[in-house]
């Protein structure tokens, strides 16, 4: 190397040179600055990941053949990333005339200089997919048009951001709404199924640190769904009996009204139709349908005195017990006295003579008085708390109440409460628990767990629920003889509840109202419970089903016998079409084949 | 003395020479660091860039879920039994009454079953480890299984140390 050339070589490697050693110096003293590790630590967090929260969808409600009751959609949530924002006027434009959103109120979010507390404003949620769709195009249609555009205040919908997320839909919207209650926004379930198995609907949320590094992905948690239910609800059936009920309420005049469907073989609730309704998918509604004293389900939230149905269980009691048989005699003499109160008859009339076919044929309180008497306060309240009366059923639905049995020892029983118990009043019962007490007779003694969730699918499986016998208040026979007593006082009444071609079985009841003067009310609580096909095989059929009917305070007549009658011959007229349930006829001669 | 100078300079190198190997090591070991940084960075990119496809894909995949259970939904208020029932008198039917059904036997009919949506517990089995031999075992294991424990040994190997009296 030429040496007197050598200073140039060494001025290019000493200009080549000083930029890395400036870089390895600036390293070093970042490295070795702990205020500047700080900050750039501080930086880098920032920047590393974020805390995401997934929140597991929640869990489907189907009716018994998998038609879905209970779903989830998608909506979003519409928000501005303050740091974004470069013209809040568009944003808040935007917004007011698409969503309707309040002008200024989304001006003063958008317009919120970005800090360490404020990053992200939420201006609206629940937002609908098509309103999304519109702010889409709008925002596209903004970047078309000014693509380029050096003006700092040019249109622009740049910080608004729409966040996806899930809420409750409910595709049959008011059919079964009293039994599948509703979700709040804060997913949260309220009444009905949705509050009674919130927990299990609902799933689990995670929150998990996810980086933003590439390099550093990590695996998605697995956040499993929540639970999905099917239910023993059948959706056909339950529509029927709520068009039936929304009908019979409106001939009859009536407040309003509950029909119970169950299979009293298994305890599953077919159909729980009762008002009001409302559309789920607005359940916003509830507050202007509902005041403070209106049940969300009058089936299991609403206890009434049931009146004459109840008599079903006194007969039953007596019979069990062999306090009377079929063909014991009672002389009505249209009057009985029972702890210094006089009872009388539906029509103060004394109707003679009467076999216990007949005391239940012309619903005579005197002769059931008489018949708890002789039972016996002893047999009869341990009988009633069998049947189920004054405790809760069980039943898987949320809000249900006890109703009330007065027991001797009880400060508020007296001696006449077990003359009025006896046809049912002094003593109230929610439907759902008279049609599970009455399903024992119905099912040959055994009573049945009334339930709605059939069966649960959680991870992949689907369980299904045990049908638990949870009492056997009753003989089997003595279920046999009443059947055959009751089928029989349908039939020798020629009752409105006779349906052509199928023998049922079945009691009206009519109740007075109690007020807190006493049963001063002129109006009265109708009802019908009847069970059917009731034949010779009844206690092998696979078929059947028991109905419950109350209406509360019809105007167009007072008794149960012209309007409640009527609406069972009508519900069982759907319900042996629906359930393919042939007539008698048909159902022997094919079984002889 | 000179006799050494001399065999020193025969055989040192030339100045230019010894430049011209110094450059070639120095860009030896440029071309090798360039070659670890470039391995480095095509891995990491790539590393980089599977990772970014796969949280794109975990998005996706929420989207997709979130799809799917709209689908559901929709397709729930499609087949809902008030839109079935309007849908069907439009194509001009209407529920029959009760005089009006006809019941037949059929043989083998079974009644309609409420809806299997997932199937039952069952035993749980859990499947075996699918990793072949060849990972896991030594050459001894090997040995053994192949040749020793094989219906049709290589070599039977026992005969070689077996001891015949």
């Amino acid at each position: 190397m030429n040496t007197e050339h050598a200073w140039r070589y060494i001025l290019v490697g000493a200009a080549i040179s000083i930029l890395p050693i400036l870089i390895v110096f600036r390293l070093i003293s970042v490295q070795t600055n702990p205020q500047e590790v700080s900050t750039f630590n501080d930086q880098s967090k920032l920047y590393e990941g974020e805390y995401h929260t997934f929140y597991p969808a929640r869990g489907q409600i189907y009716d018994r053949w998998g038609n879905l009751l209970a779903g989830n959609k998608t909506v979003y949530q519409i928000g501005i990333e303050l740091q974004e924002v470069r013209n809040p006027q568009t944003i808040a434009l935007t917004l007011n005339v698409v969503l309707g959103l309040d002008y200024t109120k989304v001006l003063g979010a958008a317009s919120m200089s970005p800090s360490k507390d404020a990053v992200f404003a939420v201006v609206a949620d629940f937002v609908p997919p098509d309103k999304v769709e519109q702010l889409n195009q709008l925002a596209q249609q903004i970047v078309d048009t000014y693509k380029g555009s050096q003006d700092k205040n040019a249109p622009s919908l740049s910080g608004l951001k729409t966040v996806p997320h899930l809420m409750r839909s409910y595709p049959e919207k008011d059919v079964a709404s009293n039994i599948l209650g509703f979700v709040s926004r804060d997913n949260k379930g309220y009444f009905g199924v949705e509050e009674k198995y919130n927990e299990l609907l609902a799933g689990k949320p995670k929150t998990v640190w996810m980086p933003l590094d590439p390099n550093r992905v990590s695996e998605l948690p697995n956040v499993p769904d929540g639970a999905s239910l099917v239910l023993t609800l059948d959706r056909v059936i339950q529509a029927e009996m709520e068009k039936i009920l929304d009908k019979a309420i409106q001939s009859s005049g009536s407040k309003s009204g509950t029909i119970v469907v169950m299979d009293p073989k298994t305890g599953e609730i077919l159909a729980l139709a009762t008002t009001p309704r409302i559309d789920l998918n607005d359940f916003s509604s509830y507050f202007d349908t509902f005041n403070s004293n209106t049940p969300f389900d009058r089936g299991v939230s609403q206890a009434y005195e049931p009146g004459s149905v109840y008599k079903v269980l006194t007969m039953a009691t007596a019979l069990d017990t062999g306090a009377v048989k079929p063909q014991t005699t009672f002389l009505d003499k249209g009057v009985f006295e029972i702890g210094g109160t006089l009872i009388y008859n539906w029509n103060g009339g004394a109707w003679g003579p009467q076999d216990m076919t007949g005391c239940l044929e012309h619903s005579l309180n005197v002769c059931l008085a008489w018949i708890a008497t002789q039972t016996g306060a002893k047999n009869f309240y341990p009988y009633m708390q069998n049947f189920g009366i004054g405790h809760l059923s069980g039943v898987d639905l949320a809000g249900e109440v006890p109703g009330r049995l007065k027991i001797p020892g009880d400060a508020d029983w007296y001696d006449a409460d077990l003359g009025t118990n006896a046809f049912g009043q002094g003593v109230s019962a929610t439907p759902l628990q008279m049609a599970a007490a009455i399903s024992a007779v119905a099912n040959n003694g055994k009573m049945m767990a009334p339930h709605i969730v059939r069966s649960m699918i959680n991870k992949g499986y689907q369980y299904d629920m045990d049908q638990r016998v949870i009492a056997m208040p009753i003989k089997p026979e003595t279920a046999r003889t009443l059947t055959e007593m009751l089928a029989n006082s349908l039939e020798k009444e020629s009752s409105d509840a006779l349906v052509p071609g199928y023998r049922v079985a079945g009691k009206t009841g009519t109740a007075e109202i109690p007020t807190p003067m006493g049963y001063t009310s002129n109006m009265t609580n109708v009802s019908f419970v009847g069970w059917g096909p009731v034949d010779d095989e009844s206690c092998c059929s696979n078929l059947g089903f028991l109905v419950y009917i109350w209406l509360e305070k019809p105007t167009t007549s007072i008794w149960g016998s012209e309007v409640a009658s009527p609406v069972f011959s009508q519900v069982v007229q759907r319900l042996v079409v629906l359930m393919n349930i042939p007539p008698d006829d048909v159902r022997h001669q094919l079984r002889g084949q | 003395m000179e006799r050494v100078q001399n065999l020193t300079n025969a055989y040192s190198q030339a100045p230019w020479r010894k430049q011209l190997q110094f450059l070639g090591l120095f860009l030896l070991v440029v071309v090798f660091i360039g070659l670890v940084a470039g391995v480095y960075l095509s891995v990491t990119a790539r590393a980089a860039k599977v990772g970014r496809d796969i949280q794109s894909m975990q998005s996706d995949l929420e989207q997709y879920a979130q799809s799917n259970v709209n689908l559901q939904s929709q397709l729930g208020f499609l087949i809902s039994a008030s839109e079935m029932e309007k849908r069907a008198r439009n194509m001009g039917f209407k529920p029959i009454d009760m005089d009006q059904a006809i019941y037949i036997a059929v043989p083998n009919y079974t009644d309609r079953r409420p809806a299997i949506l997932a199937p039952a517990p069952g035993r749980v089995v859990v499947s075996a480890p699918a990793l072949p031999a060849e990972y896991s075992e030594t050459l001894f294991d090997w040995l053994d299984r192949a040749v020793l424990q094989s219906p049709f040994p290589l070599i039977n190997l026992k005969s070689l140390f077996e001891v015949k009296p």
